[in-house]
């Protein structure tokens, strides 16, 4: 009887759905490309180096979505990051005292969004969308849209470097391994913590959290500035790993970020959702844009394949929700 | 006394000080005209440079320039061209970066006795498509044609078999007029060496690491490719990365491109990539407000090709000097 319920009750799961059909993408891609190349080192290497970009982003996206809230200045916070990271560096300040200021930039952007949206009560939506137009256009002021290239300030090696884009045994790259490190962290805290229970409650019903005696301006703030620090951490590993600042790191992310949590099972509406799903669901997003190139296919496409995908989510999403509480 | 006596002259002593400074000033050839440069431009360096061009013309000049950047929104860039035919400046130098948006306003800011000329983008057809009365930029075709041979000849110094070289470029906006163009040119340098075929057209959007995701599974999936083209300046950057990514060693793909960003410049001196086309928007900003001011004057009317600086591992270090003043 209990054996039967099984797979309904892990259907009930969203980020089983996800999960299944992650699984049949990566045999799909597999079998269908020209020489099985998606399992081929180097695309395994090359995903394991780059999808964590989006990857430890949409972790702290995804946990605020499950507050219930949004943040599109994600999109600023990266340059802005690697911006301070870069003129710092150029200003010979201690690469460990660097790394602290450079953090502290994501988390002073974290707390800004939090405290405007716990104070003003607006939608999230359009102040982190006001945010991030703020701080990008004070980023394009300050760095005259100007690349910063950090060579010649840190030669290549360094502990950070070795820290934040390490190669372990020659083949596996610590920025998978901070991925995986964050995403058990921060599956703990949201799964096994008090702390997670509230953000959940917050997001699925505010008055009630309230009520209930949760602090949820606190736990919003908290929320945000994880955001900030996640996306700082982006900014510096991407300004270690492309060796510059650039003004135009982390384009579009903000819209692939909510998309992945999407696709993770993470609820828009707030209150539903888990880490794993996250992770999934951004490794979705990335396997398809790697699969796609690798079946030869225009990569004119992808753009429509990943919306088809994303609007498959969203609808399924819906279905589990009222399947599951019946 | 002596203290009203030092005072009296410590003024004059000032004023003489000013009267050459005042003269110089009046003397400048552009004072009181007024310019402004209409971009699409907006979230990339390279508008960084072409404004300090501006900047550096106006101040010779002695007159007033302002630029916009509609950051790639055409819409704004159109409201910012009404705005500036409003304001009836003594000429505006304009992104013509649609073939068709662009006609009736430029002629009717003509019309109105207003000097428009085009800069950085021109009409297709160029003055035969569009009414502007001069233009200043890289000429994209020739542009492509000259880092096409200059990779092709590369490659055949190497004694590949070029009858059946696989060529693909990378594009931060599909089917922008640059790309489209430039790709002409690349088409054009594979005919003169034997290349069949066209070059394969790998989006790459403006994001570094989605451009590197996709240069990446592009090269591992094409691995016939011998030749790789970054169209634009964020490609170029990543094509070096992509094609470490991949596996590949320098020299096994030999990669070409636009602009030297940091990546472009690495790739330059570790060898994947051969050679680099600077456009020098430093002139586009520059002349342009030099062309406004004397077509007010005299009515003179150049057309003017900035571009074609081809940057190699020979003269890398003369742009890596340049590049943090916002000249290169």
């Amino acid at each position: 009887m209990e054996r039967q319920k099984l797979i309904p009750r892990l259907l009930s799961y969203k980020a089983s759905f996800t999960l299944i059909v992650f699984v049949a993408l990566l045999v799909i891609f597999q079998v269908f490309t020209p020489n099985h190349t998606f399992f081929q080192r180097a695309n395994l290497f090359a995903l394991a180096r780059l999808a964590p970009d989006l990857g430890i982003m949409t972790l702290g996206v995804g946990i605020l979505m499950i507050c219930g809230e949004f943040d599109l200045s994600v999109v600023s916070t990266i340059p802005m990051s690697s911006f301070v990271f870069a003129k710092l560096l150029g200003f010979g300040v201690p690469l460990w005292l660097n790394l602290i200021v450079t953090l502290c930039v994501g988390v002073v952007i974290g707390l800004l969004n939090g405290f405007l949206v716990t104070r003003t009560r607006l939608p999230s939506f359009i102040l982190t969308l006001g945010t991030m137009l703020f701080w990008k256009g004070l980023l394009y002021a300050a760095s005259l849209m100007m690349p910063i290239g950090i060579r010649s300030w840190l030669p290549a090696g360094s502990w950070l470097e070795n820290i934040l884009l390490g190669i372990i045994g020659g083949v596996f790259p610590v920025q998978a391994l901070w991925l995986i490190g964050l995403a058990l962290l921060l599956a703990g805290i949201l799964h096994f913590t008090k702390f997670g229970n509230w953000i959940y409650v917050t997001g699925d019903n505010e008055t009630a959290a309230r009520a209930m005696g949760i602090n949820t301006n606190m736990v919003k703030i908290i929320a945000y500035v994880g955001v900030g620090l996640l996306c700082s951490i982006v900014g510096l590993m991407q300004c270690l790993r492309i060796e510059s600042f650039s003004p135009n790191q982390g384009v579009g992310f903000e819209l692939k970020a909510i998309a992945s949590a999407v696709v993770g099972g993470v609820a828009l509406t707030g209150g539903i959702g888990s880490v794993l799903g996250i992770v999934i669901g951004t490794l979705t997003i990335q396997i398809i844009e790697s699969g796609m190139i690798l079946l030869g296919l225009p990569a004119f496409g992808i753009g429509t394949f990943i919306g088809a995908v994303v609007i498959l989510f969203a609808v399924l999403n819906k279905y589990i929700s009222r399947w599951s509480t019946r | 006394m002596k203290r009203r006596v030092l005072m009296v002259s410590a003024l004059a002593l000032l004023l003489l000080m000013l009267i050459p400074a005042l003269t110089f000033a009046q003397a400048k050839p552009g004072a009181g005209m007024y310019f402004r440069l209409i971009t699409h431009g907006g979230n990339d360096p390279f508008w960084a440079v072409f404004q300090k061009g501006m900047i550096d013309a106006a101040a010779e000049l002695g007159c007033r320039a302002d630029i916009d950047l509609a950051g790639s929104d055409q819409n704004l860039q159109a409201k910012r061209f009404q705005e500036a035919v409003a304001m009836r400046p003594d000429g505006i130098s304009l992104c013509i970066n649609d073939d068709k948006m662009w006609d009736k306003p430029v002629a009717d800011a003509i019309a109105k006795g207003i000097n428009v000329i085009g800069t950085n983008n021109d009409d297709t057809q160029g003055s035969a498509g569009n009414a502007r009365l001069a233009y200043i930029g890289q000429n994209e075709s020739r542009a492509g044609l000259m880092i096409g041979r200059a990779v092709f000849a590369a490659a055949k110094a190497k004694g590949w078999d070029l009858s059946k070289m696989k060529v693909a470029c990378a594009v931060e906006v599909a089917g922008a007029n640059y790309g489209v163009v430039r790709s002409s040119g690349i088409i054009q340098a594979m005919a003169e060496f034997g290349i069949p075929g066209k070059p394969e057209i790998v989006d790459c959007t403006i994001d570094m690491t989605t451009a590197e995701q996709r240069i990446t599974s592009y090269v591992i999936a094409h691995p016939d490719v011998k030749a790789m083209f970054g169209l634009g300046g964020i490609c170029t950057d990543r094509l070096t990365s992509g094609m470490k990514n991949a596996g590949k060693q320098a020299g096994d793909i030999l990669g070409g491109g636009f602009d030297a960003a940091p990546g472009t410049i690495q790739g330059l001196k570790s060898g994947y990539m051969i050679a680099s086309i600077d456009q020098q928007q430093y002139l586009q900003g520059y002349f342009s407000v030099y062309v406004l001011y004397l077509m007010k004057k005299y009515d003179l009317r150049p057309q003017i090709d900035t571009g074609g600086y081809l940057i190699t591992k020979d003269n890398i270090a003369l742009i890596e000097k340049l590049s943090p003043q916002n000249i290169r």
